[in-house]
């Protein structure tokens, strides 16, 4: 568990892309987040668990709503 | 993609998920009994599967049999509920992630291995999941998933359906609706995976009452998460009826009520060149009249022809 305070599993980064685009995802590990910038959503990991439901992500560009569907 | 297309309410889903996950051990036997069957089929399978995901792992059933068997070093679980996830991660050692099963976040060929457990029967979009897995599967990966097939709760079904024809002159679906064996195997075929198996069993458990099998129910996070359900609730006097329906129409000698739950599992590999396939058309090296001890003779085209 003290493993999961400290940040996402490096072998799942490797895999994890964006689900609404498959692009790669930009790792911020200050925000403790997974950013796609083609879909505009920044994903939130929380205690080391990635959450990829665009549901819960973040809209980067506050103004614009993501493409969703 | 509006909500109306869709025939499951995914939010509603992962709401129950996340409000089951917390006494999930008191209900979980279905989850469990059906994790031991598919591990049982897996370790049929005699090759590795260094890099596996369990797809929709509720409380982490499948890992918890699973760890350190059948060639795994690292299972990846993933569930719509956080609150499962949590409880999963809790269960086992490998990463966990909140993922939608239709909206899969995985790069292509990531898995040796992806493994399900009686959570595809809530996808809207089995054919585009399918097709998703095939996608994160390695060449010559494996797909094995169970889901909950369409004879599932006939019983509850057919004496809801009753309670409410009598009680409010029209039915609505009170149990949700699920895929057949025949529908899998062409989706198998659809999305591209190769070697396809499908086949069906049945489990049935008795309870003393149908409250208990609604208890259930709704302790897996398994009550009808269907879009555009009739109602928010249900009358007492409906409930009351369908409970005496299920009484009269299914109890046995001993008074216990079965329920029905029809297990689909299905099988495909991801295409790889190593697969066995049909020969090439003229690539026979004998003769069927031969194996057949027939004579061979041309037939003569029609002359209108």
């Amino acid at each position: 568990m003290s493993q999961r305070s400290a940040g996402p599993d490096p072998k799942l980064l490797e895999i994890l892309v964006c689900p609404l685009t498959k692009e790669p995802l930009r790792f911020d590990a200050e925000r403790q987040e997974l950013i796609s910038e083609k879909a505009g959503l920044a994903y939130p990991i929380r205690d080391g668990i990635p959450i990829m439901l665009v549901d819960e992500a973040r809209p980067l560009d506050p103004d614009s709503q993501p493409m969703i569907g | 993609m509006s909500d109306a297309m869709n025939i499951f309410d995914r939010r509603l889903l992962r709401k129950r998920r996340d409000r089951a996950a917390a006494n999930l051990p008191a209900h979980d036997f279905l989850f469990r009994e059906v994790a031991d069957r598919l591990a049982d089929r897996l370790l049929d399978v005699t090759r590795k599967f260094p890099m596996a995901l369990d797809l929709g792992c509720h409380g982490g059933e499948i890992g918890q049999i699973l760890e350190g068997r059948g060639g795994i070093e690292t299972l990846v679980q993933c569930d719509l509920s956080e609150a499962m996830l949590r409880r999963a991660a809790g269960n086992g050692r490998g990463p966990v992630v909140a993922a939608d099963e239709e909206f899969l976040p995985f790069a292509d060929g990531s898995f040796d291995l992806v493994i399900s457990n009686l959570s595809l029967h809530w996808v809207n979009d089995l054919p585009g999941t399918l097709a998703q897995i095939r996608r994160i599967l390695k060449p010559d990966g494996l797909f094995l998933a169970s889901f909950l097939g369409g004879d599932t709760l006939i019983e509850l079904r057919r004496a809801f359906m009753d309670a409410e024809l009598a009680e409010e002159g029209g039915a609505g679906q009170r149990v949700a609706p699920f895929a057949d064996t025949r529908d899998a195997g062409a989706l198998l075929q659809r999305a591209g995976l190769a070697l396809p198996v499908v086949d069906s069993e049945t489990i049935t458990v008795t309870y003393a009452d149908p409250m208990k099998l609604m208890a259930d129910l709704r302790g897996m996070g398994e009550t009808n998460a269907a879009a555009g359900q009739r109602k928010a609730f249900t009358r007492r006097s409906t409930l009351l009826r369908m409970m005496a329906n299920y009484q009269q129409a299914e109890a046995g000698p001993d008074g216990r009520l079965p329920a029905t739950f029809q297990i689909i599992t299905m099988t495909g590999w991801a295409p790889h060149e190593s697969q066995q396939k049909p020969l090439m058309p003229g690539s026979a090296r004998a003769r069927l009249s031969d194996a057949l001890g027939s004579r061979e003779e041309t037939i003569r085209p029609k002359k209108d022809d």
